[in-house]
Parts: structure tokens; sequence; C-alpha cells
């Protein structure tokens, strides 16, 4: 048993920041083009790639292992809750209010909608599967995925009903807000914005990752350890929306990252919140570009550019069967 | 040669952990717990008894500032609404009737956990923190476990887990609510007699809610006899534990058996 220390703090994060960039290493070396070292103009090409899918895939994981842990369940990601569904809608709303974008306060007012929205959609879920002031985990879910398919409809509406189709929506045409992908054609300060935000909400939820650790526990519990556990869930779940908001501002909603890789590291590392938050931050990162990098590698076989939330919804739904089922065995037992 | 000064007369100056004076409390308009008035004092074990329904629990959450009610809740005569959350928790532990926990966590991160409250920020650790978990695993002997999953453990190795974590809180007090219930009989006794044991050595002051009143019998101080909010009866087992008193308020024939001085009581079938 060691402290964990300022220094163990930094080398965790350094391991895992290591970890992220051999990945992101490898993902550079596919593109359309084929496998390789990449020349100088492939690398040109692929590194914003590379670059935004580790920032989406780190926002989506971190803000998986906040929601997990202050709601007390492990099924609990930003897609799943509908809070990427939501987001992605109020960023699309806020895209055809203000049209193209160029200066900074358009992919400001854009990440503002998008965090408007993900708060709207989790007050609405939470308050919707609440019972008797009880939370039950697969009730939430269900609300989540019911309000996130409601807001896909709310989304194709808007798009069948608009007809300022005048507006450059870049790679993806208007939809690509509604099933998430990787896009190319973002201006550096869109980028920039959100990976400041995201920045941010991770660096609030690191404070917080030793009372995360009491969060799991029972209310009276949590009080007892000294922590204000509805202060804390509140700033936590405005964290964890605000990565997401920001992460699907740029990509759309990108399935089951949340789940997946905050599972897996827990099996891996265990249930300490402050290794748990880096390294899975750093592991959504990682399988993210690597899901990107697949979906560049197949561009020869499909038509057009495959959509990373394909990817990651063919492989997360059955992770998803999988843990309900496992949680299953463990709960009626 | 001189007499050595007697310095016992300074406990008069000594004040209780804890003191509660004419408490209130309902839910609704159904009152639950009526002008209680009660005290802890370090080094004590006082076992709260009483049926379903009298109130324990409650007093409990009371006592911890978890519940609000009428009357005043003190501890180091500090009103229990001015200590501050974390300041509190280095002072007060409790261990709730179903505590929860992750079934993956190990037993040395539930122990950890017991430092939550002297935490920095980021969760940042000192070695103090980690000498104290050391010393309360080998107080508990739970060297061996450390390593275990929670969900893995026996009913009885779960629970001392959990009370060292209590411990680790390094508290002045400890409230136990029912820590007995899912024990079988020789834990019950063997968790009771640590309780009893830790109390002295590290002059915590101990309050247990209980349904065991030979266990109470053995092992408390002193008992607080509770029915339908109220305390109906106080004082030393031998005192608390006659069977008239009992019959009225548990609804049952009682009968008392002395041994040795120690009071036995079973219900009449």
């Amino acid at each position: 048993m060691k402290p964990w220390t300022a220094s163990r703090l930094l080398a965790t994060c350094g391991i895992s920041v290591a970890l992220w960039a051999v990945i992101a290493g490898a993902c550079l070396m596919v593109g359309s083009t084929g496998w390789g070292w990449p020349t100088a103009r492939e690398l040109a090409l692929r590194w914003p790639n590379v670059m935004v899918a580790s920032i989406v895939g780190a926002a989506l994981s971190a803000a998986g292992v906040a929601y997990q842990a202050v709601l007390q369940n492990v099924l609990a990601e930003p897609y799943l809750l509908g809070v990427s569904s939501g987001a992605s809608l109020f960023a699309y709303l806020s895209l055809m209010a203000t049209g193209p974008l160029s200066s900074i306060l358009a992919p400001l007012s854009q990440q503002g909608a998008s965090f408007l929205g993900s708060m709207a959609v989790l007050a609405l879920v939470l308050a919707l599967s609440q019972r008797r002031g009880k939370l039950e985990p697969v009730m939430l879910v269900l609300v989540g995925i019911i309000v996130s398919t409601f807001c896909g409809a709310a989304y194709l509406l808007v798009y069948h009903l608009n007809l300022r189709h005048e507006i450059s929506f870049g790679t993806g045409g208007p939809l690509r807000l509604l099933v998430g992908g990787i896009n190319t054609s973002l201006s550096t300060n869109q980028i920039a914005v959100a990976a400041c935000l995201i920045f941010i909400g991770f660096l609030a939820l690191m404070y917080l990752s030793g009372q995360l650790n009491v969060a799991v526990l029972s209310e009276a519990e949590a009080q007892s350890l000294g922590v204000h556990i509805d202060r804390l869930r509140w700033t936590v779940m405005i964290a964890a929306s605000l990565m997401t908001a920001a992460a699907v501002a740029l990509s759309g909603p990108i399935g089951f990252v949340g789940l997946i890789c905050p599972n897996l590291a827990r099996v891996v590392i265990g249930a300490d919140q402050r290794r748990l938050l880096p390294l899975s931050t750093a592991l959504g990162a990682g399988v993210l570009a690597i899901a990107d990098a697949v979906s560049r590698g197949l561009t020869h076989w499909t038509s057009g550019p495959l959509p990373v939330g394909v990817l990651t919804g063919i492989l997360g739904g059955p992770f998803f069967l999988f843990m309900l089922w496992r949680s299953r065995l463990t709960t009626d037992s | 040669m001189a007499k050595p000064i007697d310095y016992r007369f300074l406990r008069i100056f000594k004040m209780p952990l804890m003191q509660i004076d004419q408490l209130d409390f309902s839910f609704g308009v159904r009152p639950v717990i009526a002008g209680v008035s009660l005290s802890l004092s370090p080094g004590e074990l006082v076992m709260l008894l009483g049926p379903n329904g009298s109130g324990k629990s409650t007093l409990l959450k009371l006592a911890l500032g978890h519940l609000h009610g009428h009357g005043t809740v003190q501890w180091n005569a500090r009103p229990i609404r001015q200590w501050p959350r974390r300041q509190f928790a280095r002072h007060v532990a409790y261990l709730p009737q179903s505590p929860w926990y992750q079934g993956d966590q190990t037993v040395s991160h539930t122990l950890r956990l017991g430092r939550a409250p002297y935490w920095h920020a980021f969760g940042i650790e000192s070695d103090h923190d980690l000498q104290v978990v050391q010393s309360i695993t080998e107080r508990l002997s739970l060297q061996d476990l450390l390593n275990r999953p929670m969900d893995e453990l026996s009913g009885g190795q779960r629970q001392l887990a959990l009370v060292g974590r209590c411990l680790v809180q390094e508290p002045k007090a400890m409230l136990f609510d029912e820590p007995t219930t899912f024990l079988d009989l020789r834990h019950q006794v063997e968790l009771t007699r640590l309780l009893k044991s830790l109390a002295v050595e590290k002059s915590i002051g101990a309050l247990m809610a209980s349904h065991d009143l030979n266990l109470a019998a053995a092992f408390a101080d002193r008992i607080i006899l509770l029915h339908e909010g109220k305390i109906v009866a106080e004082g030393k087992p031998t005192d608390v534990l006659e069977p008239p008193l009992l019959q009225r308020v548990y609804g049952l024939p009682m009968k008392r058996i002395d041994d040795g001085g120690r009071p036995t009581v079973i219900p009449v079938l």
C-alpha cells in the first residue's frame, strides 16, 4: 500500500498520456490511401482527425466515469443518458441560427447551445426516471434512450422543415451532428474552444476524484465521511455535461465510448476513481482514435467515409447487453 | 512521603462528547422522537434498545445531523448545525444498517476511504493516512484480507472491514445502527466484544442500536430503552432489563435469569 501522492498522480497522468500517444502514433499510420509511414502530406491530413477523435473520446469517457460514480450506475454514459443527443440537437439549432462558422464567437455560441441542451436533457431524464426519490439503474437508461430517440427525431424534423440549405455544414452535411463522426472541416477555433472546455471539465473532475470515491457509497455514509453529496453530484454532473456538450459540438453523439472505456479500465485497475479517471480518459481518447483510424482505413470498401459512431455502436451495443446481463446476475442473486 | 495528588476530581470538568436535550422529531404529524435527552462520554459503550419503529435509527440520524428536529444536539458543546461536515467526519464515525460498497472494491480500498475526511484536493493522501490504515489493519487482523474484493468476504469479515473504515477516521465517537444484524451468533458476540474493547482502549464513545438484549446485558456500560420515541429506562443492564418493563415495551412476557450478577432475559413462549 502506497499513499496517493502528488507525484503518483502526475505519474499516473504521465502513463495515461504515454498510452494515448502510442495509440495515436499508430493511428497516424492508417489512412484512406493505405497503411504505412505517412508522408508529410498524409500526416497533415491525418493528424487533425486523430486529434479530434482523441479529444472527443477523452471527453466522453471521462464523462462516463463521472456519471457512473455520482449516479451509482455502471450503465450511465453520455449517450445512453440522452445527454449527447440533447447536446447535438441544440448545437444543430444554433448552427441554423448563426449560419456558417468563422469567428471565435460562433463556436462559443454553438458550445453554449450544446451545453444548454445537455443540461436540459439530463435534468429531464433524471426527473422522469425518479420513482419515490430513487433512481433505478435500468429505468434511467431506458428513459435516456427514449429521450435520445426523441431528440434524434426532432433533429430530423427540423432538418426537413428547414429551407436554409445554403448554409455550409462541412463534410457530412447538415446531418453530421445526427450520427457521430469525426469531421475534418472544423475550424481551428472550434477545436481549440472545445479542447479548452474539456480540459477545464477534466481538471474539475480530477480535483473532486477523491470525493467521487465516497460518492459511490450510500448518502448517509458519504455525509459521514465529510462529503456534501448533493453539492458534489451537481458539480460533477455539470462538469461531465460540459465535457459531453463540448465533444458533441465537434462530432455529434458518439455512443458507448463512455460505457466501454471506464468499465474496461475498472476491470484492469480497480475501483479507485483517482486512478480510474485519468486512465479511462486516455483509454477513451485511444479507443476513439482507433475507431476513427479503422473507419478511414475502410474507406476503400465503403461508400464515402464511414461515420465513427457506426463502429462504436456496432461494438458498444453487444457490450451494453453484456453489462446488462451481468448486472441482472448480480442484483437477482 | 507526600501523597500523590488524585487528579480524578478533574473528571467533573470532563464534558460529554455528545449531549442531546429535549429532542423532538416527527415525520409529518407522526411523532417519532419525543423529549429525548441523552449523553455519550468517551470510553463507554451505550446500547440503544427498543422494538422496531421505536426510533432507534432516527435518533442516531438526529445525533449525526442527517435529520434535524426540535431541541438541541451538541457535540463538544457545539451545536450540530455549526459543525463543518469534514471536521465532523474526523470526530464522529457512523456505520448505517445496510452500508453500500462496490462489490469489486478491495478491503484496503474500503479502509482507505475512512481517511476521506483528511484527504487533500485531488484525493491526495499523506503518509500519516496510510500509517493509520496500517495500524487499524493490524489491530483488526485484516492483513490477509487487504486485497480481497468485498463481495468475496463472509458477512463477519465484511462488517469487520467496515468497522475498520470507521476506526480509520480516528473518531472520538462511533455510532452503529444494528451492526450485528446479518451475523451469526459467534460473530455477533465477537463484534460486540470488539467494539467494547475498542471503546475502552481508544477512549471512543460508542453508541450502538441493537435488538439483542443479552448482548447488551453482557457488554453495554449503559442501556437506553426506547419505546414509541421516548426513553422509558436508562442505566446499567441490571437495572434496565426488568421483565415487567420489557414486557410492556416488547409486548411479550419475559423471564430473567441472573447468573453471576449478569442478567439474561428470554421471552416466555
